[in-house]
């Protein structure tokens, strides 16, 4: 593991190694502002009195918040997009973790196999899914487009999500802990019940909440198997394409904090449980 | 196809235990749902895709089932098309390189001289633009290189031009700008998952033994962090060739990729003719996927958020 010590304090280096460091630094400088700043932008337009967002700002105002919290329209989308999301993040955790039990336990042989198969989902991109879902529903299955359709396509990729996240989790699992369960009595399924769920919680809980995000988020899936309802970013995309309306960076603000929150939830999550199965892990006597 | 795998190795007993067949099913079932959604959803959508991209469609936007390949030589008899495609692989190409090389310098940065406790902090930061929505983040671009952006704000503040100018967006600039912006913390992610494994003393040691500074990042390092690289290049060169809503959010009239183009036909209801293009992207992904399956980490990239 490489000593983390600035290697300019431990030993003789050539003459240009200070100037690399000083210019690594300042390059990372430059790429958090280019991270970060069209977000800010977003942000401080979405508090512009002005109606065509733009520099210089005009002055502070909550109208925009004001408008989008009278949207109707806005209000539905939302609405639906919080429905689907629901229901997306229970079925996906519930499907995703059981698939991952048996990726993991289960013998299957040619695990890489199964690995690549279950991050195709993942890498192949959105419009391709989008548009084999829509022939497959619109033409084969001959189903009305719907927010059930919707939710379909958001599984095909938050499952394999689910499925990685906690098959990453039980992989790391100390089955030591479970065979103690079991010398002291315990049938299979109250060991999984006691021992081992609780310990993979946290990565179950991730994964739900990463679910959320990605299906509340999701725009190309979303664009071609929705129906007459609108989600909130297709109903966002469509204000786009009618031209710039300041509203839409308030949308965007709020749903960046919300994002933000229900990911810093998660990672709290995962830190969490990381550090208790550390504990759990020296505190046994090392063999 | 590859689900076949799972299901045919399924079947096979596991290590030195022998269970009855009914037991083997009962251990698997749970597995049934995400198989169902897997096929049901991904594989069975996609296979019908193919199959319609044989077909074709009449006059009067009905498909008929007639198989040939015409929406595959329609395809590359059309210049028009056959320059799009050949432009989303130039972009993907140059922006998979940009993002390669100014992640790189950050990744290198963090694992070399920033305590990691810092250096996960940092990485959480440049993670967190990768987690908020992907269409707001395109979108978020205009405040800067739109019409009333900040760019010709500026600009005319300082007297340089009287008008804004559409020079900085609608264009095949500003969608590569877009483009590297939306994909770089896939890259700086997965090289520095590969960088923070890498032992840097190494690199001192191939110096003590003679090797100059920039032998010793071709010899040592390069090699070391190659999965880091090609995971990275995977994250950034495949969804490009899926990028859609880039090229109408900020490219130019001129400016559209090879997914608009399915986009397109789809929204003209000629879905065989969408299909074969969409299946030539899906069968080029699928490709790179298997071809670099050893190297890929896809847990660096998303176990982490």
């Amino acid at each position: 593991m490489a000593n983390r010590v600035d290697p300019l304090e431990t030993m003789p280096v050539s003459r240009y190694a200070r100037s690399v460091s000083r210019g690594l630094r300042l390059w990372f400088g430059l790429m958090m502002v280019f991270l970060y700043v069209p977000i800010l932008f977003m942000i401080v337009f979405s508090f512009d009195e002005s109606r065509t967002p733009g520099l210089p700002i005009t002055g502070f105002t909550l109208k925009w918040y004001e408008v989008m919290l009278g949207n109707r329209v806005l209000l539905r989308a939302l609405g639906n997009s919080l429905t689907v999301a629901a229901i997306v993040a229970v079925l996906a955790t519930t499907i995703g973790t059981m698939a991952a039990f048996v990726l993991v336990r289960g013998g299957i042989r040619r695990r890489n196999a199964a690995r690549i198969v279950f991050t195709m989902p993942i890498m192949v991109p959105g419009v391709l899914i989008g548009v084999a879902l829509l022939i497959y529903f619109a033409r084969v299955l001959h189903m009305p487009l719907s927010l059930v359709t919707v939710v379909a396509g958001h599984l095909t990729f938050t499952v394999p999500f689910v499925v990685l996240i906690v098959a990453a989790r039980l992989q790391g699992f100390d089955r030591a802990l479970e065979w103690a369960a079991a010398d002291l009595g315990a049938s299979p399924r109250r060991a999984i019940r006691h021992i081992v769920l609780p310990l993979i919680a946290p990565a179950i809980l991730a994964g739900a909440l990463i679910s959320v995000t990605l299906s509340i988020d999701e725009f190309v899936i979303t664009w071609f198997t929705v129906g007459a309802q609108a989600t909130l970013p297709t109903y966002i995309y469509t204000q786009i394409k009618f031209g710039v309306t300041p509203e839409v960076n308030a949308v965007a603000t709020v749903l960046l904090g919300v994002t933000l929150a229900f990911l810093g939830v998660a990672a709290l999550i995962l830190s969490r449980g990381r550090a208790l199965s550390g504990r759990l892990r020296r505190r046994r006597p090392t063999a | 196809m590859s689900a076949e795998i799972v299901g045919g190795a399924a079947v096979a007993p596991p290590t030195t235990m022998t269970i009855g067949r009914g037991a083997r099913l009962r251990q698997l079932a749970p597995f049934l749902p995400a198989g169902v959604i897997l096929i049901g959803l991904f594989f069975a959508p996609l296979a019908l895709m193919l199959v319609f991209s044989f077909w074709q469609t009449n006059e009067k936007l009905d498909i008929v089932a007639t198989w040939s390949l015409q929406n595959y030589a329609n395809f590359f008899d059309n210049p028009t098309y056959v320059r799009t495609l050949a432009k989303t692989i130039i972009i993907g190409a140059g922006a998979t390189v940009a993002c390669l090389l100014m992640a790189f310098a950050i990744a290198y940065f963090l694992a070399r001289y920033v305590p990691r406790r810092w250096a996960t902090i940092a990485l959480l930061a440049i993670v967190v633009p990768f987690w908020t929505s992907y269409l707001l983040r395109v979108y978020s671009w205009q405040a800067i290189l739109g019409e009333f952006g900040a760019i010709n704000q500026v600009l005319m503040g300082l007297g340089l031009i009287s008008e804004p100018s559409r020079l900085f967006v609608y264009n095949d600039a500003s969608t590569f700008i877009v483009l590297v912006y939306v994909y770089l913390p896939f890259a700086a992610l997965a090289l520095y998952a590969s960088l923070e494994r890498f032992d840097f003393t190494q690199l001192t040691a191939a110096q003590d033994l003679g090797a100059r500074p920039d032998q010793a990042f071709r010899h040592i390092l390069l090699p070391q962090i190659r999965p880091g690289i090609i995971t990275a290049c995977i994250f950034v060169f495949i969804p490009i060739l899926g990028e859609f809503l880039t090229p109408i959010m900020v490219g130019g009239a001129n400016g559209l990729l090879i997914a608009n183009l399915v986009s397109n036909f789809f929204r003209n209801a000629l879905i065989p003719e969408g299909a074969a293009v969409a299946f030539m992207i899906a069968a080029l992904v699928t490709l790179l996927l298997i071809v670099f399956r050893r190297y890929l980490q896809i847990e660096d990239v998303v176990a982490r958020g």
